[in-house]
C-alpha cells in the first residue's frame, strides 16, 4: 500500500452518559491512501459512525475520544476547534446518508457550495464571491446536475434525493480534500440512483485521487468499490484485510454470518439463509470475553477463552495483511 | 378461479392535490394507474419498485385500508371494492397486513398481551392464555414476552410482534409492506426465513412489497415489477430475474451490487429522476429513461402482453429484450 494519507490508531470512544460511561468505539485501528478505498462495515451500534465522526472531530461534548487520527502525519485529536475547522472541509469532509438534514432549506444549492469553498479561501485574493460561485457552479457540474448554471439557484427542496446527495458531494469536495468519508451515501436511495451515486464517487476519486473512507452495511456496495474493508461488531475490529480477504476468505464467524445471511439478486435463491442467533450487544454490556460470543456457532470448539479472553486482530499465515480477531485459530469453515 | 385468494382489476388509486387556488385546477397524483393483479393460493408475490411507483397503495388498496379510485378488489371470490366500515371485518380475517416500521405500528402503551388480543377482539373472539402464547411462539418469541412492552424489545422482535399480530386471526394472505427494510441483514435474514416457515407450516400465501431485490428473490416464487403506477412486467421469479424482457426491469436488476468482488456486470444506469405521477410520460411510462426508447413508444399506453415462449411472464413494452 502506497503511505496512507489517513492513518487511526487506537482510536477509543466512550460516551459519559447519565448512566455510566457507554464505549462505543474500542480501540480500532485503519488506514487509508490516496486513491484507495476503504470501508467499514457492521451493523446498527457496531460503532463504524461513531468512528468516522470521531476522525471528523464532530463528537458531542459528552464523547472521550483518545488514540491517534493522523491526516498526513499530523494529529487531529485533541486539536484546538479553530484549528479543526480548517481541517475539516478543506483536507478531510463527510458525506451523510441524509442529504436534507445536510443541506440549510432556506438557501440556494449553489450559494452552500460557494459557502464551503469561501470558508477555505478566505484570506486569499481569488476567494471573491464571483469566483466561490463559480467553483460551485463548475462542482455541481462537475457531480452531475445537469443546466448547473440555472440549478445552483435553486434550493434544496426543489431536487430529487439523488440530486441532493449530489449536491452534498459537490459540496464535500469543493476544496479537493485529501479524504472523503462517505456515511452510508445511499442508504437512502433508490438502487438505479445509488448505481449513479457510486460511480459518481468512483469517477470523482480517480480523478482527484481522493481517498475515500465509506461505511456502509451493504455487502453488495463494499464488493463493488471498497479496496480494502474492515469489519467491525459492537465497537471492535472483527476482521481486517482486503475486499477478497473478506469475500474469498472470511475468517471471523461474524463475518461468515454476515455474508451468509445477506440474499443475492445474481443466483438462485437457497432453500434457507444461514442466521446469526440473537441480536447485537448494547454498547456498555459486553463482558470480558469476545464480544461476538454469545452468537458465536464456532465457541464450543474454542471453549472457555472465548468467554474469558478478548481475541485481538491477529495476521493469518500465508495471507498477507489479512487479519481476524477470534480465537479459533482455522477458518471457521475447515474448523 | 376459485383458488384466487386476491384479485385486483383495473384498480386507480389518486391523490387528490389541493390547487391553493380557485382557479388553479386540481390536480392528482395518480399513485396506482390502472393495474389488475392477481394472488393465488400459496403464492409468495413479490411487489417491486422504486420509491413513489405505487407499491406501498397498491397494498393498502389489496388490504382495503384506501378505497381505490376505480376498479374492483376481490377477496377470496368476493367483491369487497363498496365494502366498508364494520362489514370489513370478515374481510380482515382472510387479509392482514405486516408493516414495515415495527416501531411505528406497534403501540408504545400496549403489552404484548394487549397487542395480540385487539385483533381476537375485533372478531369478537376472546382468545385465552394458550392461543396468545401459541401465536408468540409460531414466531420464535415465548410466553414469558406476553407481559413486555415494544420498547423491551429489538427491532427484530418487534417485527415478530407485528407477525404474530397479523397471523392471530388467522389469515390465509399476508400483505408485508417491506417487512425487513428497517432491520439489520443477520436479523433481516432471521425474519426472511421466519415467513418461509410460517407459509410452510400455515399454508399462507403473502404479497412482499420490497424495494430489495435481492430479499424479493429470496421468497417470492413470483413478482410484479411496478414504476409509476403501473405494473411493468410480471411473472414465475425465476424467469424475470434471470431474463427480463422489461428495459426498466433489466435496468434494475443490474443496478442491484453482488457481494463478488471484481464481478463484471453490464450496468445500465439509467439517467435522470422518476417523472412526476401528476402528469407521466405519454405512452410508455419508463420512455423517458429507457435506453431503447423510440418514437412509437410515447404514442400509446401498453398493456401487458405474454412474453415469447411464456404465457405467465408478461411485459409492458413495445421493444422487449426477448
Amino acid at each position: 500500500m502506497a503511505r496512507p494519507v489517513l492513518e487511526v490508531h487506537d482510536l477509543h470512544v466512550t460516551f459519559r452518559t447519565d448512566g455510566g460511561l457507554v464505549p462505543a468505539v474500542d480501540g480500532i485501528d485503519f488506514a487509508v491512501a490516496a486513491g484507495e478505498t476503504l470501508a467499514i462495515v457492521g451493523e446498527s451500534g457496531s460503532g463504524k459512525s461513531v468512528s468516522s465522526a470521531a476522525v471528523m472531530g464532530l463528537l458531542p461534548g459528552n464523547a472521550d475520544v483518545t488514540g491517534e487520527v493522523l491526516l498526513d502525519g499530523r494529529d487531529l485529536v485533541g486539536l484546538p476547534s479553530d484549528e479543526l475547522r480548517k481541517v475539516r472541509g478543506n483536507d478531510i469532509a463527510l458525506v451523510f446518508q441524509d442529504a436534507l438534514s445536510a443541506l440549510n432549506p432556506y438557501y440556494s444549492v449553489g450559494w452552500q457550495v460557494a459557502e464551503a469553498y469561501r470558508l477555505h479561501h478566505g484570506k486569499s485574493r481569488d476567494a471573491s464571491k464571483k469566483e466561490a460561485q463559480r467553483q460551485a457552479v463548475r462542482m455541481l457540474d462537475l457531480v452531475g446536475i445537469p443546466d448547473a448554471a440555472r440549478r445552483a439557484n435553486s434550493y434544496p427542496h426543489e431536487f430529487s434525493g439523488g440530486m441532493r446527495q449530489r449536491v452534498v458531494i459537490a459540496m464535500a469536495l469543493v476544496n479537493n480534500p485529501k479524504v472523503l468519508i462517505a456515511d452510508e451515501p445511499t442508504t437512502a436511495l433508490d438502487v438505479t440512483v445509488q448505481a449513479q451515486i457510486m460511480r459518481l464517487l468512483e469517477d470523482v476519486q480517480e480523478e482527484f485521487g481522493t481517498a475515500l473512507v465509506l461505511i456502509s452495511h451493504d455487502l453488495g456496495v463494499v464488493a463493488e468499490v471498497a479496496d480494502d474493508v474492515l469489519v467491525m461488531y459492537a465497537g471492535r475490529a472483527a476482521e481486517r484485510g482486503t475486499v477478497r480477504d473478506l469475500f474469498h476468505r472470511a475468517a471471523h464467524p461474524y463475518s461468515l454470518g454476515l455474508l451468509g445471511a445477506m440474499p443475492r439478486v445474481d443466483v438462485p435463491p437457497k432453500p434457507r439463509l444461514t442466521t446469526i442467533p440473537g441480536s447485537p450487544p448494547s454498547p456498555g454490556s459486553i463482558s470480558t470475553g469476545c464480544p461476538f460470543q454469545p452468537r458465536c456457532a464456532y465457541t464450543e470448539r474454542v471453549g472457555e477463552r472465548c468467554i474469558t479472553e478478548r481475541p485481538e486482530l491477529t495476521p493469518r499465515p500465508g495471507e498477507g495483511d489479512h487479519e481476524a480477531a477470534c480465537h479459533l485459530g482455522r477458518r471457521p469453515s475447515d474448523a | 378461479m376459485p383458488d384466487e385468494l386476491l384479485h385486483l382489476e383495473n384498480i386507480k388509486k389518486y391523490f387528490g392535490l389541493r390547487g391553493g387556488v380557485p382557479w388553479r385546477q386540481a390536480q392528482a397524483v395518480k399513485a396506482v394507474d390502472d393495474v389488475s393483479f392477481v394472488v393465488r393460493k400459496g403464492e409468495t408475490v413479490g411487489l417491486v419498485g422504486e420509491s413513489g411507483s405505487g407499491k406501498s397503495t397498491l397494498a393498502r388498496v389489496a388490504t382495503r385500508l384506501l378505497d381505490p379510485t376505480a376498479g374492483r378488489v376481490e377477496i377470496g371470490g368476493v367483491d369487497v371494492t363498496k365494502v366498508s366500515g364494520r362489514k370489513l371485518r370478515p374481510v380482515r380475517r382472510k387479509v392482514q397486513m405486516v408493516f414495515q416500521d415495527p416501531q411505528a405500528s406497534l403501540n408504545p402503551r400496549q403489552s404484548v398481551g394487549t397487542i395480540l388480543t385487539t385483533p381476537f377482539r375485533a372478531q369478537g373472539i376472546r382468545p385465552t392464555k394458550i392461543q396468545l402464547v401459541e401465536l408468540l411462539e409460531q414466531v420464535g418469541l415465548s410466553a414469558e414476552h406476553l407481559d413486555r412492552y415494544p420498547h423491551e424489545f429489538s427491532g427484530g422482535q418487534r417485527q415478530r410482534i407485528g407477525i404474530a399480530r397479523a397471523l392471530s386471526v388467522q389469515p390465509e394472505l399476508l400483505v408485508c409492506d417491506e417487512p425487513v427494510s428497517a432491520l439489520d441483514v443477520s436479523i433481516q435474514a432471521q425474519v426472511l426465513n421466519l415467513l418461509a416457515d410460517l407459509r410452510d407450516e400455515l399454508g399462507l400465501s403473502y404479497v412482499l412489497v420490497a424495494h430489495d431485490l435481492a430479499v424479493v428473490r429470496q421468497v417470492a416464487s413470483r413478482i410484479a415489477v411496478m414504476y409509476l403506477g403501473t405494473i411493468v412486467e410480471e411473472g414465475p421469479a425465476a424467469e424475470v430475474y434471470d431474463h427480463p424482457a422489461h428495459p426498466y426491469t433489466r435496468a434494475l436488476l443490474s443496478a442491484v451490487p453482488v457481494p463478488e468482488p471484481g464481478a463484471v456486470r453490464d450496468r445500465i444506469v439509467l439517467t435522470g429522476d422518476v417523472p412526476t405521477p401528476i402528469s407521466p410520460p405519454s405512452g410508455c411510462p419508463f420512455r423517458t429513461r429507457c435506453y431503447k426508447a423510440e418514437d412509437i413508444c410515447s404514442t400509446k399506453r401498453l398493456v401487458l402482453e405474454a412474453v415469447a415462449g411464456s404465457n405467465e411472464h408478461k411485459a409492458a413494452c413495445y421493444l422487449p429484450e426477448i
